[in-house]
């Protein structure tokens, strides 16, 4: 039963900076922190060889050991860090620019550029967007083009999809139909009203976005149809590293944990509500 | 079927309720017997519902009832848990308000009412199956044992959540609300469903804002405001001489005790069309429909929800276009001096903005000063305080008296109030249209209100145009 | 009804068209002669290629307009008519129906074992919302869906395998060898399907209806079998639609990892060997059985919700 006299009942406000929140933008704020100062800091090139450290451990001389190669851990890592934030920041801005606008057009316009649209979309989303990549990496196999294009082509889908319907619930909103009456202009209804309603669950997107990207760029490579070795990109290390797991189980498992640890910041840090 | 244990009374003696630290409802009591039932006003917000949920044993988590509340010897406040769960439905029944809400949308209403046959009683699936076709054929649903909740209007979900409680066994009845959302012909037929049940010697509570329901149900009536009991008393005496200042207010905010307003002259006409249609949905709304308002004159739409009156004021403000007819307003007025007013007050504002932002951008949209919105609200007896709140965080009726002010900035010609109180309760209701009608008289605008309510708009409206269903 | 498998026939629809055309494109756009890799992969490895690579010249006639030479290659799809793998020369029917077989029971006992998991664990954790369970799986939840596939498999693979030498690292034909990888992708689905239905059961648990139920008299138990599983159910069996993406995704992946010959793994292979008429028929093969997994759940949830759909 809804109890109507709800109001009587104080209720607590919620934390904008909740423990998870913070745990996240902190860990995110060390992890954009090692992929920009890291490969400044250590100045190893991440392919210079040292066969004499093959697979060494943690310690003095390189501090998170190194491959099998003797290339450096810390330095391939950090350089990996700054390559999977870039290339995921990149795609998402590639995707998200366009499907916001295009919502909001859709939105606001409807008529047949909105069926349009749709039907992109439609046609889009028929197909798992990994299969659509992978089709798209068929043309040329280990590089980042087909990469990023086929992401930013299955990811500005749901920017517009998600814009174009938050939108368009506001929109239908009576308070915008009151602002119009009261004189207010397409630009303050757009920048004012809609904005600032969309503005927190464009957020969320975004970071499953970078995410998703992280994720999808770093499991293409370790399946050797992304980017491929030398490249110290994080999943193509541990597929490099893949046939030493016996002698250096650590070494195959770091790059997989800075992989967790970036999706895992992003995941906490943007949560409104953590579910 | 079991037969019901029936009950001599319900006294509560004493009640409070508390959040923690904080009493919110305190000071309640009053004893309810056969053939004499209770009924529970007051505004939203006052506590009146949690009192029943106290009763009931229902509470939300985080809030708890002390004191004494009394079914014949049981004092039910000191009930073991399990104990007040035994009792609903078999001794005390609540029936829910918005029932088409509270019905399952997955289960055919034979699933609902048969269960509490088969679960609560313990019944075999045939005899449950027979027990509920009375139950529902008792209530007139018996030939609609297979209908889904969706599929049946808002009475008839009343009514199948009657049968539950007659199926569950119950003699204290608590009605929370049970005309909310309904119109005024499905109102009375619930009213007096609930005066079979007195009849048949249930006990029952009911929880309302509404004093007609009150007034129909007769036996005992209390009042309550912010969270305590000011009045309770035989109903005609409370009706007839309310002794507490609310009660009194809230007695006389009652449409059908206004004073007869003197109708004021019409001046020329603002806005005028001829000839009007719309269809909607496959359901021609009206066809060839007339409607003119004039300077200083109030227009009332009157008809059943659904019927096309909102559509008519939306025509009328360029908001919708007719299929067909004209649409005629007096040249050389300003598109923004014509205005509107919303059902759901708080959807009428941003929601993220405060007062204070969304009233500010209004005034320097139009170069207008803050001194002329600070008179306005102090005249509309709004704080200052309410400027630095959000939608949300202010009252119904004071928001749409801040809705009525920001469209008085505008010095409008023509205000469409749609269905504007239907939300709100008498008091604020009769505050609203206080200001609705001074604006009216002073300014000489032409007011088009739509409303469902026949006194209302018999009181108010110097004009009434009906709409058939 | 009729229009929900109306709808998700028109999405098979474009889902050959979508393969159909970027492959199209694919073989054109390669370096080389088309002609003679269009034979190949049309006559297979007996026939004479530069003869078979001039007679697809004139057949197709590479040098009349594109849409014609597109519509004759959609035409081929729609017969089911895929020609061979350039590769090993076999037929791609032939190859399909064997890792059809291997894909089916991996994702099939993946998606089993995830319904097992999750739905169960989010029921609890919604009727107990702050509860042990709506916390421990909620940090499960957060930790699984923070890791990749490829580096969730890869922790199995070092736990069970390495450590603990309960199941083999890789291979196929036991239950034992589709024990990690069925793992794998049932954890990261049960991640997902296990918040779900705790939102769900607390969205139902907050309703006016469970309310009532409750408060008509039935016990708890009989509240929670009769009101909230099959309300709850409905967003539960609609993500599954979605789910299905991740399946899809997550069987190219794990498949490829753990060495499991299915469609995913031959569709990996097909896209580093270059083998278009491979990299169709594995993509529309689970291009299709998205949709048929998506028609299921479309159906499904028809069965469990009486209420007329929203347009």
């Amino acid at each position: 039963m809804s109890i109507a006299d709800a109001t009587l009942v104080p209720t607590a406000k919620r934390a904008w900076l909740t423990p998870a929140r913070a745990l996240g933008l902190g860990l995110l704020g060390l992890l954009v922190l090692f992929a920009l100062l890291g490969p400044l800091l250590v100045t190893v090139d991440p392919n210079d060889q040292d066969f004499a450290a093959s697979l060494a451990s943690p310690g003095a001389d390189y501090w998170l050991g190194a491959d099998h190669y003797g290339r450096s851990m810390l330095a391939r890592l950090s350089h990996g860090a700054r390559l999977s934030f870039g290339m995921a920041l990149l795609t998402v801005a590639t995707a998200a620019v366009p499907g916001i606008l295009l919502g909001l057009l859709a939105a606001w316009s409807g008529g047949w550029l909105e069926r349009i649209l749709e039907l992109v979309s439609t046609v889009l989303l028929a197909l798992p967007g990994l299969l659509l990549v992978l089709i798209l990496l068929a043309f040329a196999p280990g590089t980042f083009g087909p990469l990023y294009l086929g992401l930013a082509l299955t990811l500005w889908i749901e920017f517009y999809r998600v814009t174009r319907v938050t939108a368009a619930g506001v929109l239908k909103q009576p308070h915008v139909e009151a602002a119009r009456l009261l004189g207010f202009g397409t630009g303050y209804v757009l920048r004012s009203l809609v904005l600032p309603e969309i503005r927190p669950i464009l957020i969320t997107l975004a970071a499953f976005a970078m995410s998703t990207a992280i994720i999808a760029i770093s499991t293409l490579s370790a399946i050797s149809v992304g980017l491929r070795p030398p490249t110290p990109e994080l999943g193509a290390m541990i597929v490099e590293l893949l046939p030493y797991y016996a002698e250096a189980p650590l070494h195959v498992l770091m790059p997989g944990i800075l992989i967790f640890l970036l999706v895992l910041g992003l995941q906490l840090a943007t949560r409104s509500n953590l579910r | 079927m079991n037969a019901p244990v029936r009950f001599q009374s319900l006294t509560v003696s004493g009640l409070q309720i508390r959040a923690g630290d904080t009493t919110i409802v305190r000071d309640v009591a009053f004893t309810l017997s056969q053939g004499r039932p209770v009924t529970l006003l007051g505004a939203s917000g006052s506590g009146k519902s949690l009192v029943a949920h106290a009763i009931m044993g229902s509470l939300p988590s985080g809030l708890s009832a002390r004191g004494v509340i009394k079914l014949d010897d049981t004092d039910l406040l000191a009930s073991r848990p399990e104990q007040t769960r035994a009792r609903w439905g078999r001794t005390i029944a609540i029936l829910p308000q918005e029932p088409w809400l509270a019905l399952d949308p997955t289960m055919r209403i034979e699933g609902q009412v048969g269960e509490v046959h088969r679960y609560l009683h313990g019944l075999g699936s045939a005899e449950a199956n027979k027990s509920m076709r009375d139950d529902l054929t008792e209530v007139g649903l018996g030939d609609r044992t297979q209908a889904y909740p969706h599929e049946l209007s808002g009475g008839m979900c009343q009514r199948a959540a009657i049968a539950v409680t007659h199926a569950a066994g119950a003699s204290l009845l608590i009605a929370d609300e049970p005309t909310k959302g309904l119109d005024a012909a499905l109102r009375d037929g619930v009213v007096e469903r609930l005066r079979e049940e007195v009849d048949q010697g249930r006990l029952l509570l009911t929880i309302t804002h509404d004093i007609d329901v009150a007034a129909a149900l007769g036996g005992m009536i209390g009042v309550m405001l912010d969270g305590a009991l000011v009045e309770f008393g035989p109903a005609a005496e409370v009706l007839a001489n309310p002794r507490h200042d609310y009660a009194r207010a809230l007695i006389g905010a009652n449409p059908a005790r206004w004073p007869i307003p003197a109708v004021p002259p019409a001046g020329g006409p603002i806005v005028t069309a001829t000839g009007l249609s719309k269809r909607f949905g496959g359901k021609t709304l009206f066809d060839g429909f007339d409607i003119a308002v004039g300077r200083g004159e109030i227009v009332a739409i009157v008809g059943p929800s659904g019927c096309g009156k909102t559509t008519i004021g939306n025509i009328l403000l360029g908001l919708v276009k007719a299929d067909r007819g004209e649409v005629h307003r007096t040249t050389g007025i300003a598109p923004t001096r014509f205005q509107k007013l919303y059902q759901d007050p708080p959807a009428a504002f941003a929601p993220h903005q405060t007062l204070r932002q969304s009233l500010g951008d209004l005034l320097k949209l139009h170069g207008l000063a803050w001194a002329q919105a600070h008179a306005s609200m102090q005249r509309f007896g709004l704080g200052q305080e309410l400027l630095d709140r959000r939608p949300s965080e202010v009252s119904g009726g004071e928001l749409q008296r801040f809705a009525i002010l920001r469209t008085l900035l505008l010095d409008p010609v023509f205000l469409f109030a749609d269905e504007a109180t239907s939300r709100l309760d008498p008091v604020s209701q009769q505050e609203v249209f206080k200001i609705l009608v001074e604006a009216v008289r002073e300014r000489g605008l032409g007011l088009l209100m739509v409303t469902h309510e026949a006194a209302l708009s018999e009181r108010v409206a110097s004009r009434i145009l009906k709409l058939p269903d | 009804m009729k229009r929900l498998v109306l709808a998700r026939l028109l999405q098979a629809g474009l889902v050959v068209l979508v393969v159909g055309i970027l492959c199209f494109v694919l073989v054109r756009a390669l370096p080389g002669d088309p002609a003679m890799r269009i034979a190949a992969g049309r006559y297979g490895p007996d026939a004479n290629i530069t003869q078979a690579a001039e007679q697809v010249r004139r057949e197709l006639g590479l040098d009349q307009p594109l849409a014609i030479q597109l519509g004759t290659s959609l035409t081929q799809l729609v017969r089911l008519d895929l020609g061979h793998s350039v590769v090993t020369g076999l037929p791609i029917t032939k190859e399909l129906r064997i890792q059809l077989g291997a894909t089916l029971w991996l994702s099939g006992s993946a998606l089993v074992l995830s319904l097992l998991l999750g739905p169960p664990i989010g029921v609890l954790a919604g009727l107990k919302r702050g509860g042990w369970v709506d916390n421990a799986s909620l940090g499960g939840a957060i930790i699984l869906r923070s890791l990749p596939p490829f580096v969730l498999g890869l922790i199995l693979i070092l736990i069970f395998a390495m450590l603990l030498g309960l199941f083999p690292p890789a291979g196929y034909g036991t239950w034992r060898d589709m024990a990690l990888p069925a793992l794998t992708l049932a954890l990261g689905l049960a991640a997902v399907s296990s918040r779900v239905a705790r939102d769900a059961v607390a969205a139902v648990v907050r309703t006016p209806y469970f309310a009532f139920a409750r408060l008509k008299g039935l016990p708890e138990p009989v509240v929670v079998r009769r009101h909230v599983l099959r309300n709850a159910a409905i967003p539960v069996v609609s993500y599954l639609a979605l789910q299905a993406i991740y399946l899809i995704e997550g069987v190219v992946v794990v498949e490829t990892l753990f060495g499991f010959p299915g469609i995913g793994h031959a569709l990996v292979h097909a896209v580093i060997a270059r083998d278009v008429p491979m990299v169709q028929g594995t993509a529309l093969a689970m291009g299709l059985l998205f949709a048929i997994i998506a028609m299921a759940v479309d159906l499904a949830c028809h069965w469990l919700d009486p209420r007329p759909k929203r347009a």
